[in-house]
C-alpha cells in the first residue's frame, strides 16, 4: 500500500496548483486524474471576477474592489468562505509558481486585463501571459488581426467587426494564405499551427504575407498558436520581422496557452518531487471514524488502495466529472458519495435561456464545505477531518457568467495549502 | 407587391411541394407560399420513415396498400433522397404471437414483400437487437431525407416555371361573393405584404389547414397530434426496426446518418405551434427502445423534438388519436362550404405525399375544366450529379480522396466549408438552423458545440454580415439548441453543455456582444415556440 502525505484527486487548475505548492513545501504528494484535467479547454488565463453583476455589459477593471459587491449578491460563493486574503494569496502564489517554469504571466488582484476574445468580445482577466496582455484593449492602440485561410477556428473579420462595433480599438482583419505543413493531409488544428510556427521558414512566410498589410496598425494579433515549447522565441522572432508588437488571442480548444500552462504546472510538480498518475481514476474512498482511511485507484487488473494523511478532492463539477447528474434527478459526488446540495427535480435545473445572467442552477450544485474546506453534512459537521475540497466541485461555485472559475481554483488551493502545511 | 397566378399552393411540406411539381408539370402557372423554409412544418420534424406499409397492414389495409405502392414509386423517382435501410418487424417476449401471424398474412394480402427470418439471422444482421426476440420479418421500409426531397420537387417544378415564396406567411384570404380570389402573404423577414391573385387556391397546410380554411370562411377541424421523438447518440441499427404489435408509442427505431431515432408518442395538442416535450414521453421512448435494443439506455440521448400530425376526420369525438385514420382527406369547399375556387388537402403521411398531390391536382383539373394526366409516378426528379443517396461513409470517402476539398467544419457529420457556402448562396436568412436542416451541421454527438462558431464565422465572411447580425444568429441558434436538449439533459450530455457554456460564454464572451438589429427582427423567423422545460414545470 502506498503512503503519501497528500493525495490530490484531479489534475485541473485547482488540483495542480494545490499539489505544486504542497510538493514545494516538502510534502510527499500524489496527483491522480481520470484524464489530463481541463486546462486545455479554457483560455489559459486566470479569470477572477470579470463582470459584476454577472449581467453587466461593463467589465470589471479592478476585481479586488468589486469582491464585496460580488459576495453581497452571492454570499455562499466559496470566495466568501476562504476570504479575500486567500484569494489574493492564491493569485500571488500562482504567479510565483508558473513564472518559475518559463512562463511570463502578468497582473495582480487590483487589476483586470481587458483582452479581445476570439469573437471580438471583451475578456476581462486577472492574470495572463505577456503574449496575450499585449492585446490589452484599454490602450486604444490599433490592431491588425491575422488569420489563416486554412484555419477554421479563428475568424478575424468577426473579431474586428465586433471590436470596432464596441468602439474599443480600430481593428482590421488580415486573412493570409500560407502553407501550413500537413494541411490537406490532416485537419488544421491549433497544435498543427503551433508546430508550424516553430519552423523558421513558416515564420518567414507569415512575416512576408503580413508585413505589407501592417502599415498603419500599431500591433498585430494572431490566434494563440504561436509555438508550443519555443513560444518565447517564436514571438520574439515575429516581432523582429514585423517590427511591431505581436500578441495572441485565445481561441477554441485545444487551447495552446492552456497547454503551455498545463505543461509548466506538471513540470513544477514533478521537479518538486511529486508523483503523477494520469488516466488513473479514483473510484471510491473510505471514511471511517471521521477520517478518510484510503482511496481506491482503478487499475487494469484490480482496485489499488492508496493511503495518505490528507486527501484533496479537486475533481471538478459536472463538466470536470467530479459530479454526475442523473436522469432520475440525483446529483452525486463521484468519489466519496458526499452529500451534494442540489434540486432533484430536473425541471429546476435549467433556465429557459442558454445565455442567462443568473446562470444555470444545475451548474451551481456541489459539495458544501466549512471554512476549512472540509466537506460537511446537513448539520454542518465535517465528514472527515483530513478531507478537503477545492475548485468547481464546491457548491455555489457557478463560474461561467461572472467569469470567476480560475480565481475559485487558486483561492481554494491557497486555503487548503495553508491548512495542510 | 402584387402577383398573379393560376393556382396558389399554401404550404411547403412534402404535400405542398408535390402538388407544385405536379401542377407545373401539367402546365399550370403556379406559386407556392410557405411561412418558413421548405419542410419547416411536420415534414421536417417526422420520423424520416418511408413506410413499407407493414405498420398498417393489419388495421388499415387501404393505408397499407397505398404505402407500399408509393414506396416503390418514390424509390424510382427520388433515389437520391432515400436510404434503402430495409425494415424489420420483430416481436419480443410478451408480444402476442397471434398478431404476428395476422401481420404476415395481412402484408401478403396488400402486396407488401414480407419474409420471415429466424431471430438468429435477425441478430446476425443487427447484433444489438433483443436476443430474446421471438419472431422477425423483413419488409421494404427505408429512411428518407425530407429536405432533399422537397428541394428536388421544388427545383423540378421551377424548371417548368413554378414560383416559390418561402418565409411568407398567409395573413388573409381574399374572398368575394363566395369565391376565393387569392390570398395576402407577408414576408416575415421584411414585413412586406404580397397580394396574390389566383384562379384557385390549394391549402396543403397540414396541421394548420384549419387555420387557413377559417380565413376563407370554411369550418375545417384538423386535430394536431403531437409525436415526440428522441435522437440517440449512436447508429445502433442499420435497419428500420419496428415492433410487431398493434401501433403503439415508441415502437419504431430509424437509423438516420450517425444517430438512431426512437419514436413516437401521440398526444393531442391544442395549437400546432405551441407544445412541450414532457418527461413521461422521453421516459417512454427510452423504455420502449430498450425492449428492442437492450443496451438502448447506455447511449446518450442527444435531443428530443416533436412534429404534429394532421389528423382529420369528419366525426372523431372521443376517438383514440391513433384510430383517426392516417388516410388523407381532400375537401372541395364548393359543395362542402359554398366557397368556390378553394380546396384543402390534409391528413395523410409523408410516404403518400405524391398520391395526395396527384388526387389534389386531378381535382384542380376538374374544377378548372381541363383534363391533363398526371406523370409524376414515372418522372425522375432533379438531383445532384450522381443521383446517389449520401451516407456518412460516402462523405468520408469523398473527403479522404480529396474530392471534397475545403475544411471540415462539422466534424461529427462531415460537413465542409464549400458545402456551407453553397447553402448560404441560396438562403436569404441568417438562420444557422437552416444549415442544420440542409447539411446536418450540428446534429451529431457534440450537437454543434464547435461547428456553430465556425459556421457563424463563415456566414459572416461569405455574406458580409454585420457583427450584430452574426452575433444574433449565433445566440439564436444556441438558444434553439438549448430548448431542444433540455428534456434529455443529464449525464454526459449535460457535461457537454457545460463545456459549451465555458466556450461560448467564458472563452468567446458571446453574452457580452451586441445583438440589437435595426429594423425587423431577422433572427426569430417562424421557429416553433416549443415550451421550455422550465416553463413546463411552472405551468403545472
Amino acid at each position: 500500500m502506498s503512503r503519501y502525505d497528500v493525495v490530490v484527486i484531479g489534475a485541473g487548475l485547482s488540483g495542480l496548483t494545490t499539489a505544486c505548492q504542497l510538493a514545494q513545501n516538502n510534502q510527499k504528494v500524489l496527483v491522480t486524474a481520470t484524464g489530463i484535467g481541463a486546462l486545455l479547454l479554457a483560455s489559459g488565463c486566470i479569470d477572477v471576477l470579470g463582470f459584476q453583476p454577472a449581467n453587466s455589459m461593463e467589465p470589471v477593471k479592478n476585481p479586488a474592489s468589486k469582491l464585496d459587491a460580488f459576495l453581497a449578491e452571492r454570499p455562499n460563493h466559496p470566495y466568501g468562505l476562504v476570504g479575500r486574503a486567500n484569494l489574493e494569496a492564491g493569485i500571488n502564489n500562482f504567479l510565483k509558481l508558473v513564472n518559475q517554469y518559463g512562463l511570463d504571466y502578468q497582473g495582480d488582484f487590483n487589476h483586470n486585463w481587458l483582452l479581445p476574445s476570439a469573437a471580438g468580445a471583451v475578456h476581462p482577466t486577472c492574470l495572463a501571459p505577456a503574449s496575450l496582455t499585449k492585446g490589452e484593449l484599454s490602450t486604444g492602440e490599433s490592431m491588425l488581426i491575422v488569420g489563416f485561410s486554412q484555419m477554421r477556428d479563428f475568424y478575424p473579420t468577426l473579431i474586428s467587426q465586433n471590436l470596432n462595433e464596441q468602439d474599443l480599438v480600430k481593428a482590421e482583419p488580415c486573412l493570409i494564405d500560407v502553407t501550413i505543413p500537413r494541411a490537406g493531409k490532416v485537419d488544421v488544428v491549433p497544435t498543427e499551427v503551433g508546430h508550424a510556427f516553430e519552423r523558421a521558414e513558416f515564420r518567414r512566410e507569415v512575416i512576408k504575407a503580413v508585413k505589407s498589410k501592417s502599415k498603419g496598425y500599431q500591433r498585430i494579433g494572431f490566434p494563440a498558436m504561436l509555438g508550443l515549447r519555443q513560444h518565447r522565441e517564436v514571438v520574439a522572432d515575429l516581432e523582429k520581422g514585423l517590427d511591431k508588437p505581436v500578441f495572441e488571442i485565445s481561441a477554441l480548444p485545444p487551447s495552446i496557452p492552456g497547454r503551455r500552462l498545463y505543461e509548466a504546472l506538471k513540470e513544477a510538480f514533478l521537479q518538486a518531487g511529486g508523483k503523477l498518475i494520469l488516466s488513473g481514476k479514483i473510484v471510491a474512498g473510505t471514511i471511517e471514524g471521521g477520517r478518510v482511511t484510503q482511496v481506491q485507484l482503478e487499475t487494469v487488473s484490480r482496485l489499488k488502495p492508496i493511503q495518505a494523511q490528507h486527501y484533496v478532492l479537486a475533481t471538478g463539477g459536472l463538466f470536470g466529472g467530479g459530479l454526475a447528474a442523473h436522469q432520475d434527478g440525483r446529483v452525486t459526488e463521484q468519489v466519496f458519495g458526499l452529500p451534494v446540495a442540489a434540486e432533484t427535480n430536473r425541471h429546476k435545473w435549467f433556465n429557459p435561456h442558454f445565455v442567462s445572467p443568473q446562470g444555470q442552477p444545475v451548474f451551481n450544485y456541489g459539495v458544501k464545505v466549512n471554512e476549512h474546506l472540509n466537506p460537511i453534512n446537513g448539520s454542518a459537521e465535517p465528514l472527515a477531518e483530513n478531507l478537503y475540497a477545492v475548485g468547481a466541485v464546491l457548491a455555489e461555485s457557478e463560474w461561467a457568467h461572472g467569469r470567476t472559475g480560475d480565481g475559485l481554483a487558486v483561492a481554494t488551493a491557497a486555503a487548503v495549502v495553508k491548512q495542510i502545511s | 407587391m402584387k402577383k398573379s397566378t393560376e393556382v396558389l399552393v399554401i404550404g411547403g411540406g412534402a404535400t405542398g411541394c408535390g402538388i407544385l411539381f405536379d401542377l407545373a408539370q401539367r402546365g399550370f402557372k403556379c406559386l407556392l407560399v410557405e411561412r418558413g423554409a421548405l419542410s419547416y412544418g411536420t415534414s421536417g420534424r417526422f420520423h424520416g420513415l418511408l413506410h413499407s406499409g407493414g405498420r398498417y397492414a393489419v388495421n388499415d389495409s387501404d393505408a397499407a396498400r397505398e404505402c407500399i405502392e408509393e414506396n416503390f414509386i418514390l424509390r424510382k423517382i427520388m433515389p437520391h433522397c432515400i436510404e434503402d435501410t430495409g425494415g424489420l418487424f420483430v416481436s419480443v417476449p410478451g408480444d402476442p404471437l397471434d398478431f404476428t401471424d395476422e401481420f404476415y398474412t395481412a402484408c401478403q394480402k396488400v402486396g407488401i414483400p414480407v419474409e420471415e427470418i429466424s431471430p438468429g439471422e435477425a441478430l446476425r444482421r443487427e447484433p444489438l437487437l433483443n436476443p430474446k426476440m421471438t419472431r422477425a420479418f423483413t419488409v421494404p421500409d427505408a429512411s428518407v431525407e425530407t429536405w432533399e426531397a422537397c428541394k428536388a420537387l421544388v427545383e423540378s417544378a421551377q424548371e417548368y416555371g413554378a414560383e416559390v415564396l418561402t418565409y411568407h406567411k398567409i395573413v388573409n384570404m381574399l374572398v368575394s361573393n363566395g369565391k376565393v380570389t387569392g390570398a395576402v402573404a407577408q414576408n416575415v423577414v421584411t414585413g412586406e405584404e404580397v397580394i396574390i391573385e389566383a384562379d384557385l387556391v390549394v391549402s396543403a397546410a397540414g396541421a394548420w389547414g384549419g387555420q387557413i380554411a377559417h380565413m376563407a370562411g370554411c369550418d375545417v377541424t384538423v386535430y394536431a397530434g403531437k409525436g415526440t421523438m428522441v435522437a440517440m447518440n449512436y447508429r445502433m441499427v442499420n435497419t428500420v426496426i419496428n415492433r410487431c404489435i398493434k401501433p403503439h408509442d415508441g415502437d419504431i427505431i430509424v437509423p438516420i446518418a450517425s444517430v438512431a431515432v426512437i419514436g413516437t408518442t401521440s398526444v393531442r395538442v391544442a395549437d400546432p405551434d405551441k407544445y412541450a416535450i414532457e418527461d413521461w414521453e422521453v421516459q417512454l421512448m427510452l423504455d420502449e427502445g430498450e425492449k428492442l435494443v437492450p443496451s438502448f439506455k447506455q447511449f446518450r440521448a442527444l435531443r428530443a423534438w416533436a412534429g404534429v400530425r394532421p389528423l382529420y376526420q369528419e366525426k372523431a369525438e372521443g376517438a383514440d388519436l391513433r384510430d383517426v385514420t392516417r388516410k388523407y382527406t381532400l375537401l372541395d369547399h364548393t359543395p362542402r362550404d359554398g366557397v368556390d375556387n378553394f380546396i384543402t388537402i390534409t391528413g395523410g403521411k409523408w410516404t403518400t405525399y405524391r398520391l395526395m398531390a396527384e388526387e389534389t391536382v386531378d381535382l384542380v383539373c376538374k374544377k378548372l375544366g381541363t383534363e391533363r394526366p398526371c406523370q409524376t409516378a414515372t418522372t425522375v426528379l432533379k438531383s445532384p450529379g450522381d443521383k446517389k443517396f449520401y451516407t456518412l461513409g460516402q462523405r468520408l470517402e469523398k473527403i479522404e480522396s480529396g474530392e471534397w476539398s475545403g475544411q471540415l467544419i462539422c466534424e461529427c457529420e462531415l460537413v465542409t466549408r464549400p458545402q456551407i457556402e453553397e447553402h448560404l448562396a441560396h438562403d436569404p436568412t441568417n438562420i444557422i438552423n437552416n444549415l442544420r436542416r440542409d447539411l446536418r451541421l450540428g446534429m451529431g454527438p457534440c450537437q454543434g458545440g464547435f461547428c456553430t462558431y465556425r459556421a457563424a464565422g463563415i456566414m459572416n465572411e461569405y455574406k458580409r454580415l454585420s457583427a450584430p447580425e452574426t452575433n444574433k444568429a449565433l445566440v439564436d441558434f444556441l438558444q434553439e439548441r438549448w430548448k431542444g436538449v433540455q428534456s434529455v439533459l443529464w449525464g454526459q450530455h449535460l457535461r457537454q453543455m457545460q463545456l459549451d457554456e465555458g466556450i461560448y460564454l467564458g472563452l468567446l464572451g458571446l453574452d457580452k456582444l451586441p445583438t440589437e438589429l435595426s429594423g425587423l427582427d431577422r433572427g426569430r423567423i417562424g421557429e416553433v415556440e416549443t415550451e421550455g422545460y422550465f416553463e413546463l414545470e411552472t405551468r403545472n
